[in-house]
């Protein structure tokens, strides 16, 4: 079969792995995104010992591989199948896109954290003390003055940690979750034609070039502020793919 | 004890970093209109004592009293810190390097303390911020970011954004000692208007000319303490004490 023969063939298979893929890689980095700008707030104000937990699951986290936490749960929550049937929680765990999906949350939510920490004690200290001295309460001083230059920061850096949590999302498929990479090796194992592993490899980069547009987009529009008249000032590092 | 004018009051004033003291008592009391200059060598705590009195540095012991709200400190403790935001919306501040925030337009800066802070409708601050930023001369600036400003500028606009709030007295931590010397006299001017319409001032400043022709009383601070205290012109003309005679005579 030639390479076109199979993308004909199977397209809507590869179109249902490639939605899979972004709903796993969204509703994970979204997850994330909820918890993330609390515990980074711990991590930067908290005492040593308070957070120390928390330190503790960032470095789990970070220190080991996204497959080892994927097993973990997947294989993990099977062997205490009784006691999850009993809390009402088997239901959730039965289900391999829900295990992928709290392997991703929980991982992103390490990585996450400890960017957006890096963003916030980047914020400048005078512009605090100035909303202080106005007499803006500690939450307006964080929702009005704080994330957002925390976020502004961090932003390049959050954005790849979302461009390698969607590669990463190609692990699901070893444990039975049908995204872009799970379609694609059942394509391959009745065809056993390469090429379409090559058009799985093409769509992850079209996803990622996409990405990667509307994050400098939004990047442009939360830096407006800065060098607005001397042009081309960098902001941070600019956006660069990492390898997974 | 308190004269029905006074605005400001700061009884006692006591402040150490780790075991260093570097305020000794220090109390003062600021009446309705007057503008105080405060001078000292750096490392005089001239800067800490301003920063005590809305409480960006916590005392470690003393009272503070804005507008009849008061704050008693005890080991380092406020008592009602419940207080402070209102106390800081009372203040006006103006820094050494503006604090602007930089994400923001100048319009923007303005209207944050009246809309975040008061509670005003974004009209109402809309048309006060931009009476201010006329006044300070800056009608051309308003919907431009701070990075866009010169240093000058910049702290006019610091200055709009504290009358915003429509203080009871406004503090100045060394308005002018990170500006251009070129820029210097804009921002005085500004300063010196102010206290012309009798605004309540408090100045932590090097600028002996301010000091001197536009402030009602000078207080001179060294190493923690209120080492001379008087109307300018008796204590410019005729110092009483050894160190600020050198502090002026280097000065001048």
């Amino acid at each position: 079969m030639n390479p076109f023969e199979i993308l004909v063939q199977y397209w809507p298979r590869l179109l249902d792995g490639t939605l899979m893929t972004i709903k796993l890689t969204l509703m994970g980095a979204l997850i994330a995104a909820a918890v993330s700008p609390v515990l980074a707030l711990v991590r930067v104000h908290a005492a040593s010992m308070a957070q120390a937990p928390l330190r503790i699951y960032v470095s789990f986290m970070r220190g080991t591989p996204i497959l080892a936490q994927l097993f973990l749960i997947f294989y993990g929550s099977g062997q205490f199948r009784p006691l999850l049937q009993e809390w009402g929680l088997w239901s959730f765990f039965r289900d391999p896109f829900n295990c992928a999906l709290l392997a991703f949350a929980l991982n992103s939510t390490a990585y996450q954290t400890e960017i957006l920490r890096g963003g916030i004690l980047g914020v400048p200290r005078g512009e605090i003390e100035a909303a202080k001295a106005i007499g803006l309460s500690r939450v307006k001083t964080l929702r009005r003055v704080v994330f957002p230059h925390a976020y502004r920061i961090a932003w390049p850096a959050l954005g790849n940690e979302v461009i390698l949590l969607m590669k990463a999302s190609a692990l699901a498929s070893v444990v039975t979750v049908f995204d872009l990479m799970g379609r694609t090796r059942q394509v391959f194992s009745k065809t056993f034609d390469f090429s379409v592993y090559l058009w799985a490899a093409l769509i992850y980069l079209c996803i990622t070039a996409i990405f990667v547009l509307l994050w400098r987009q939004a990047e442009r529009r939360l830096s407006r502020h800065i060098g607005a008249r001397h042009t081309p000032q960098a902001t941070a590092q600019p956006l660069k793919e990492t390898r997974a | 004890m308190t004269a029905p004018d006074t605005i400001v009051k700061a009884e006692d004033i006591h402040k150490s970093f780790g075991n260093v003291e570097v305020l000794k008592g220090i109390s003062l009391e600021a009446r309705n209109h007057d503008v105080i200059s405060i001078l000292g060598s750096s490392g005089s705590g001239k800067s800490t004592f301003l920063r005590c009195l809305n409480f960006l540095e916590t005392p470690t012991s003393g009272k503070v009293t804005v507008h009849g709200e008061e704050i008693l400190v005890r080991n380092g403790k406020p008592q009602n810190a419940r207080h402070i935001e209102a106390i800081r919306a009372r203040l006006g501040m103006v820094f050494q390097q503006f604090n602007l925030w930089t994400h923001r337009t100048v319009l923007e800066n303005v209207m944050e303390g009246p809309v975040q802070v008061k509670g005003e409708s974004k009209a109402e601050a809309r048309d006060r911020a931009e009476m201010l930023l006329r006044r300070v001369g800056l009608q051309e600036r308003m919907q431009m970011y701070p990075a866009q400003l010169s240093g000058g500028q910049q702290q006019r606009v610091a200055i709009a954004r504290a009358l915003a709030m429509e203080p009871d007295a406004i503090l100045f931590d060394e308005p002018t000692s990170a500006l251009d010397p070129e820029l210097v006299g804009e921002v005085l001017k500004v300063m010196q208007d102010l206290a012309a319409e009798g605004r309540t001032m408090i100045v932590v400043t090097h600028e002996m000319g301010f000091a001197r022709e536009v402030s009602s009383e000078v207080v001179f601070l060294h190493e923690g303490r209120i080492a001379e205290q008087g109307p300018p012109e008796e204590m410019f003309t005729n110092p009483k004490t050894e160190e600020f005679r050198r502090f002026i005579a280097k000065a001048m």
